[in-house]
């Protein structure tokens, strides 16, 4: 018994590593998109206020498992897209699965990032406006302060982040939900295939958010004084 | 195209089922865990919350087919049959256990958020324990838990799509059908993600009304 299970649990590291590089990799791009969003919405642009708008409602209000498939199997309607070199791209499943999480995990992030930036008091913006400093120096400070505020509700996201990304093994991704089916096809012993599969998600997460809780405390140090 | 699209109808109705079904057992399984959480019992208080705290690690995707698999898998162990089981009820199932999961700390989350003083108001008028539950605390907790249940049904929705991958016939898997047959994937797939995007909106306009009307009396109307 626990024979097997090492044995099912070693199997399925194989995938660690690629759940681990899909989850940050979509993080970094999405969390940078995010910053770029939230700058794109203070901005008093109603084309730009508005396409931002947009691309946030279709990315949060259509299920993660839709945008993937349209991402990694839509392409192939197109004879020209085929015919040029982003073809290279959009037939590899994993750019298509960062891509695809990359953009659903930054438009959840815009969200939260420019909710906090909200809940800044009017004083702030009044303060620096009483500075004389225009719209980039008063982003400047009280940005990174929203950021900061955010990061509670950035951990959680973290953690949906890293859940979101088992869906990538529906396009042949061998991530540890990938090998988790593989290995499930192969013996039918689904209770402890799928168990160990959740011994390590679970792992995982209890690692990131110890990590988020430290990075937390260090920002928001500022709070407990 | 209209032959397909009528199909996509018919199987957005299933989704629609499909969530609704969820949500409803989802809420009494929710209420479930709240009162068990809530016991003075130390060590159900105590399961519950590792329960929770596991579902809540979990991929969606890993519980959808864990409950698929692994149903039939226990039966098999219990009784020496393979029994089928349908993909449906385990949808359901699946769906409505991560929907209880998070309801039942949003309804926590209310229920502490009530003042004490209501409690005890409640006693002062002569009003029995029910009747304060009842006609008192429970109104206000929609107020303090509506928002967020109306979160929690918008990510419901969307997690209904995991379980076109058991093979229910729902808006996700019939695109999948029509998109392979035709050829056309990118069309059909933008399809499926305008009929979830619609219901997202439906459901969020209803939700807003749902919100003004619980409020009404915060805002002195009525």
């Amino acid at each position: 018994m626990l024979d097997g299970l090492l044995t099912t649990i070693s199997t399925l590291s194989n995938g660690l590593l690629l759940t681990l590089v899909l989850t940050f990799i979509a993080l970094i791009i999405g969390s940078a998109l995010a910053v770029i969003n939230t700058v794109a919405l203070t901005l008093e642009n109603r084309a730009v206020y508005y396409s931002v708008k947009t691309y946030l409602t279709l990315f949060t209000g259509t299920p993660l498992l839709v945008q993937i498939f349209l991402i990694y199997y839509g392409p192939g309607q197109f004879q020209w897209l085929k015919d040029s070199s982003l073809w290279l791209l959009f037939s590899d499943p994993f750019f298509c699965a960062v891509l695809a999480l990359s953009l659903n995990c930054a438009a959840y992030t815009t969200l939260l990032f420019y909710g906090a930036l909200q809940s800044i008091g009017k004083g702030q913006w009044g303060a620096c406006a009483a500075l004389g400093m225009n719209h980039w120096q008063t982003l400047k400070v009280l940005l990174p302060y929203a950021l900061k505020r955010a990061l509670p509700a950035y951990s959680n996201e973290v953690v949906l982040l890293l859940k979101g990304s088992a869906l990538a093994s529906t396009i042949t991704i061998m991530d540890i939900m990938g090998w988790a089916q593989r290995v499930n096809a192969q013996t039918y012993d689904t209770l402890l295939v799928f168990f160990c599969a959740g011994l390590l998600y679970l792992g995982l997460n209890l690692m990131l958010t110890l990590m988020m809780s430290l990075v937390e405390k260090r920002m928001l140090a500022f709070e407990r004084i | 195209m209209t032959d397909f699209l009528l199909l996509l109808l018919s199987a957005s109705t299933l989704t629609i089922g499909l969530a609704v079904t969820s949500a409803l057992v989802g809420l009494v399984m929710a209420i479930v865990l709240a009162l068990l959480e809530s016991t003075p019992v130390r060590w159900i208080s105590m399961l519950t919350r590792g329960y929770i705290l596991i579902m809540r690690g979990l991929p969606e995707l890993l519980i959808v087919l864990l409950v698929y698999f692994g149903s039939s898998h226990v039966l098999f162990l219990l009784t020496g049959q393979f029994v089928e089981i349908s993909a449906f009820f385990c949808g359901v199932l699946a769906l409505s256990s991560i929907f209880a999961v998070y309801v039942s700390q949003i309804l926590r989350g209310a229920l502490l958020a009530i003042p004490k003083g209501q409690w005890e108001a409640g006693l002062a008028l002569g009003m029995g324990r029910l009747g304060i539950f009842f006609r008192l605390l429970l109104p206000q907790v929609w107020r303090h838990a509506l928002p967020a249940m109306g979160n929690q049904w918008l990510v419901l929705l969307k997690d209904t799509a995991l379980v076109s991958l058991i093979g229910v016939n729902d808006l996700m898997k019939q695109t999948q059908i029509i998109a392979s047959s035709t050829w056309e994937p990118f069309t059909w797939f933008s399809c499926a993600a305008l009929i979830y995007l619609l219901i997202t909106l439906i459901s969020q306009y209803g939700l807003k009304r749902m919100n003004w009307y619980v409020t009404r009396h915060e805002r002195g109307e009525a």
